[in-house]
C-alpha cells in the first residue's frame, strides 16, 4: 500500500525562496502546492487536504496572522511561520492566531525540515479499538468529566467532543502521561516540538494558554493544567 | 614642545583680579601718601619758620643792645627741643649747642641769605631729618640759621607709608579671593558641562544638562542638549539603517542557503562542481552567522530582547552549552567543593547563546577551549572560561568586547567580529558583568559574573 505523499502548502511572496523550499521539500517527498498571496492560499485550504503549511508573514494584500486565524478553523493541518519579523509580539500573535511553531529568516532548510517532521509525527496510536489501560485519563472527575483518550485521540467533556490540534493533542499527550509531576519549559520543548537547545519558550506558553481554554472551565485560573512558577507546568488529575 | 602649562581659566582670572587690585591700592596709597607728605611737610615748615623769626629777632636784639659776643648771646637763649641754632658772623660759625654741623647742614641756604633773603629748606645731613631756616640779620651783619630735627615727622610718614603698603597688599590679597570665588563661580557651570559630557562619551546618551533661566548660560546649556540630542539621532538612524539593511538581507540570504542545500544533495555533481558548492557552502554559512549576529545586536539595542528571567542552575546551563556545541560535558572542571548547583535568574535562551559565543571565541581566538569553572562568589557566581591562546593584551583587554574589533594578530574572517558584543550587551541586560584576564599558566580567562538568585540561604 502506497503512503500519500504528505501535501505541503507554501505560502510566501518571494518568488525565489518559494522556488527553491519546493526544491528541497519535493525532494524530502513532500508534494507541494504554491501560493504567493493569503487569498489563493485560503481557495487551496478551502479545497481540503493539506497536511502541512509554511506560512510567511508579511505578504501583499492579506498578512500571514489573517491567514493563520482564517485558516485555523478550516483545517487542523499544522502550520509553521517562516517570517523575517522576529519580535517577541509578532511570534505570540502568530502562535496564538493558530501557528504551531515558527522559523525566523534567515534559517537553515533542515531546521524547517525538522520542524515539520516533527509536528507529522503523532504519537503512535493503538492498533485496536480497545482502549488501553494508561491511554485514558480523567482529566476531571466532577460533573460533565474531562476525559482526554490519547489512543483514539479524543478529549470529551461529558458527551461534547473537544477538538484538538495536532499540536495540542502531542503537549497534552506529554503531560498527561506525566500527571503530577512538574515538566520545564525546555523538556516540554523538546518533547512535543522536538527543539534544540535554543528554542524559544514562549511557545510552550502560547501553547498552554490555548490548550488551558479547552480544558479549564477558568481559564484564567487554572486549575488542571497548573503553572508551577520557576519551574514548568504541571498537569493535575481531579 | 611646550614644557611650561598655561595657567588654567581660574588661575589667570585670579592674577588678573590680584593685579588689578594692586594696581589700584598702589595708585590710591602713593597718591594719599604723597599729598599727606606735601601737607605735612608745609606745615612743618610754617612751624619752623614761626620759631626761627622769634628766635631770629631775640638773637638780633640782643647782639644790638649789648654788643655782646655771639657766643654769650647763643649761650643765653634755648632753642626749641630737637633745633639747633647757627649763627655766621665775620665768616666765624657759631652754634647753640656743641656740634658743629652747622657749615654742612645749612650749605644750600648759605648763598640765598647771603643775598639777603630768607630761605627755607631740607637737610639730610642730619638723621631724622631737618628743616633749615635761613634768615639774613642785615642791621648785626649776621646770617641765622636754626636747623630743627623734624623726628616726629618722619614717625608720621613712616607710619603712614607702612600703613598704606598694609593695605595696598591686603586688597591685592582680597582682589585674589575675589578672582578665585569669581572663577569658580564662573567655571561651576562648566564642570557641569563637563560631567554631562564625561557620561555622554561614556555612553548614556539620556544625559542633559538641566534647564537655566541664566540668560549667559542658556545659550550654552541650549546647544549641549541639542549636539548630543543629535548625537543621539545619528546613532539611532546609523543603528536603524544597520537593522533595516539586515533585515532586507534576511530573504535573500535564505534563498541562497535553501538553494545550497538542494545543490549539496544533488547526486550528479561533477567533483570540480562539487568543490565550488562547498566553497559557497562554508561562506555562505559565515554570511549568515554574521546576519544572526547583526540581527541579534539590532534586537538587543532596540530592546526588543527583554530576558524572560527563569531559574536555572548554572552547572546545568554550562553542562548544556557544552552538549549543545559537540563539547564533551567533562571539560566543566569541578574544583574540590561539588556542593548544590548554584541558581541564577537568566533568559535561558539567551544565556546559552551567550556562553555558546565565549566558547567558540575561546576556539576561534584562544587556541582552543581548555575548561569552564563555575566558582561561587556570595551575591555573585562567576563562570570562567579558560583557553590555551597566548592571552589578551592588556590593550585589548576592553576593546575586544567592541563590534568587529579583533585582537592584534587574528587572522581575519574568522567570525563575525560581534560574538562579544552580543555577550556583553546580554550580559549587562541580565545586571551581570563580563570581563577578559589572564589565566596565572597562560591563556586567557573570559570571566562572566551574573547576579546569584537572591532571597534564599546559601
Amino acid at each position: 500500500m502506497a503512503a500519500m505523499a504528505t501535501r505541503l502548502l507554501i505560502l510566501e511572496d518571494d518568488d525565489g525562496l518559494r522556488a527553491s523550499l519546493r526544491l528541497v521539500l519535493e525532494d524530502e517527498g513532500y508534494d507541494v502546492v504554491e501560493a504567493s498571496t493569503a487569498e489563493r492560499a485560503l481557495e487551496s485550504v478551502a479545497e481540503g487536504e493539506l497536511d502541512l503549511m509554511l506560512v510567511d508573514l508579511m505578504l501583499g494584500g492579506m498578512d500571514g496572522f489573517s491567514f493563520i486565524q482564517r485558516a485555523r478553523p478550516l483545517t487542523d493541518a499544522p502550520i509553521v511561520v517562516v517570517s523575517a519579523r522576529d519580535g517577541v509580539e509578532d511570534i505570540v500573535t502568530a502562535l496564538e492566531a493558530g501557528a504551531d511553531d515558527y522559523v525566523t529568516k534567515p534559517f537553515l532548510v533542515e531546521e524547517v525540515k525538522a520542524r515539520l517532521r516533527a509536528l507529522l509525527r503523532r504519537p503512535s496510536i493503538s492498533s485496536t479499538d480497545e482502549p488501553r489501560p494508561g491511554e485514558v485519563f480523567v482529566l476531571d472527575g466532577s460533573d460533565g468529566p474531562l476525559v482526554f483518550d490519547r489512543g483514539a485521540a479524543v478529549l470529551a467533556r461529558g458527551e461534547r467532543e473537544i477538538h484538538l490540534t495536532n499540536t495540542e493533542f502531542r503537549l497534552l499527550s506529554v503531560l498527561a502521561e506525566n500527571a503530577g509531576r512538574v515538566l520545564s519549559r525546555s523538556s516540554l520543548l523538546e518533547h512535543v516540538w522536538e527543539r534544540g537547545f535554543f528554542g524559544d519558550e514562549r511557545i510552550v506558553d502560547v501553547h498552554v494558554r490555548r490548550l488551558r481554554k479547552k480544558l479549564e472551565r477558568e481559564p484564567s485560573e487554572p486549575s488542571t493544567l497548573v503553572t508551577v512558577r520557576g519551574l514548568g507546568y504541571r498537569l493535575d488529575l481531579r | 614642545m611646550r614644557l611650561v602649562r598655561a595657567p588654567g581659566l581660574s588661575s589667570a582670572v585670579t592674577l588678573a583680579f590680584a593685579l588689578g587690585a594692586l594696581a589700584l591700592s598702589a595708585v590710591l596709597a602713593l597718591g594719599t601718601y604723597f599729598s599727606a607728605r606735601q601737607l605735612l611737610l608745609d606745615q612743618r615748615e610754617r612751624t619752623a619758620m614761626r620759631q626761627a623769626f622769634s628766635d631770629a629777632a631775640m638773637v638780633r636784639d640782643n647782639l644790638l643792645t649789648s654788643g655782646a659776643q655771639v657766643s654769650d648771646v647763643l649761650g643765653s637763649i634755648a632753642p626749641p627741643a630737637g633745633a639747633t641754632i647757627y649763627v655766621r658772623r665775620h665768616g666765624e660759625w657759631y652754634s647753640s649747642s656743641l656740634d658743629s654741623s652747622g657749615q654742612e647742614a645749612t650749605s644750600r641756604l648759605q648763598s640765598v641769605v647771603a643775598d639777603g633773603s630768607v630761605a627755607v629748606g631740607w637737610s639730610d645731613v642730619t638723621d631724622p631729618h631737618a628743616v633749615v631756616v635761613g634768615i639774613p640779620l642785615a642791621a648785626v651783619d649776621a646770617e641765622y640759621y636754626e636747623v630743627s630735627v623734624a623726628e616726629e615727622l618722619d614717625r608720621t610718614l613712616k607710619t603712614l607709608g607702612l600703613a598704606l603698603a598694609v593695605c595696598a597688599a591686603l586688597t591685592t590679597l582680597a582682589g585674589a579671593l575675589l578672582g578665585r570665588a569669581a572663577s569658580r563661580r564662573l567655571l561651576t557651570p562648566l564642570a557641569n558641562v563637563t560631567e554631562a559630557a564625561a557620561s555622554v562619551s561614556a555612553g548614556d546618551l539620556s544625559t542633559r544638562l538641566a534647564d537655566t533661566t541664566d540668560p549667559d548660560l542658556s545659550a550654552l546649556v541650549g546647544a549641549f542638549n541639542n549636539m548630543v540630542d543629535a548625537l543621539h539621532d545619528r546613532i539611532q538612524q546609523d543603528a536603524r539603517f544597520a537593522a533595516d539593511v539586515s533585515h532586507e538581507l534576511r530573504t535573500p540570504v535564505t534563498t541562497l542557503t535553501t538553494s545550497l542545500s538542494f545543490l549539496q544533495q544533488a547526486p550528479d555533481l561533477s567533483p570540480r562542481a562539487a568543490q565550488a558548492v562547498q566553497l559557497m557552502g562554508g561562506e555562505l554559512e559565515r554570511f549568515r552567522r554574521a546576519l544572526e549576529d547583526l540581527l541579534a545586536l539590532g534586537r538587543l539595542d532596540a530592546g526588543a530582547d527583554d530576558p524572560q528571567f527563569s531559574e536555572v542552575g548554572v552547572r546545568e546551563l554550562v553542562r548544556q552549552a557544552l552538549l549543545a556545541g559537540q563539547r564533551h560535558g567533562s571539560m566543566l572542571l569541578v574544583d574540590g567543593q561539588g556542593g548544590p548547583d548554584p541558581v541564577v535568574e537568566v533568559d535561558r535562551p539567551q544565556m546559552l547563546r551567550v556562553l555558546t559565543n565565549l566558547f567558540e571565541n575561546a576556539d576561534l581566538h584562544g587556541g582552543g577551549l581548555t575548561g569552564v569553572r563555575v566558582l561561587e562568589r556570595g551575591a555573585f557566581v562567576d563562570v570562567h572560561v579558560e583557553d590555551r591562546g597566548p592571552g589578551v593584551p592588556a590593550d585589548d583587554k576592553t576593546r575586544v568586547f567592541e563590534r568587529f574589533a579583533r585582537a592584534g594578530g587574528q587572522k581575519e574572517g574568522t567570525g563575525s567580529g560581534l560574538g562579544l558584543s552580543i555577550v556583553e550587551q546580554t550580559v549587562r541586560n541580565h545586571h551581570g558583568d563580563v570581563w577578559c584576564t589572564d589565566r596565572p599558566g597562560g591563556g586567557a580567562v573570559f570571566v562572566l559574573r551574573l547576579p546569584a538568585r537572591t532571597g534564599v540561604a546559601p
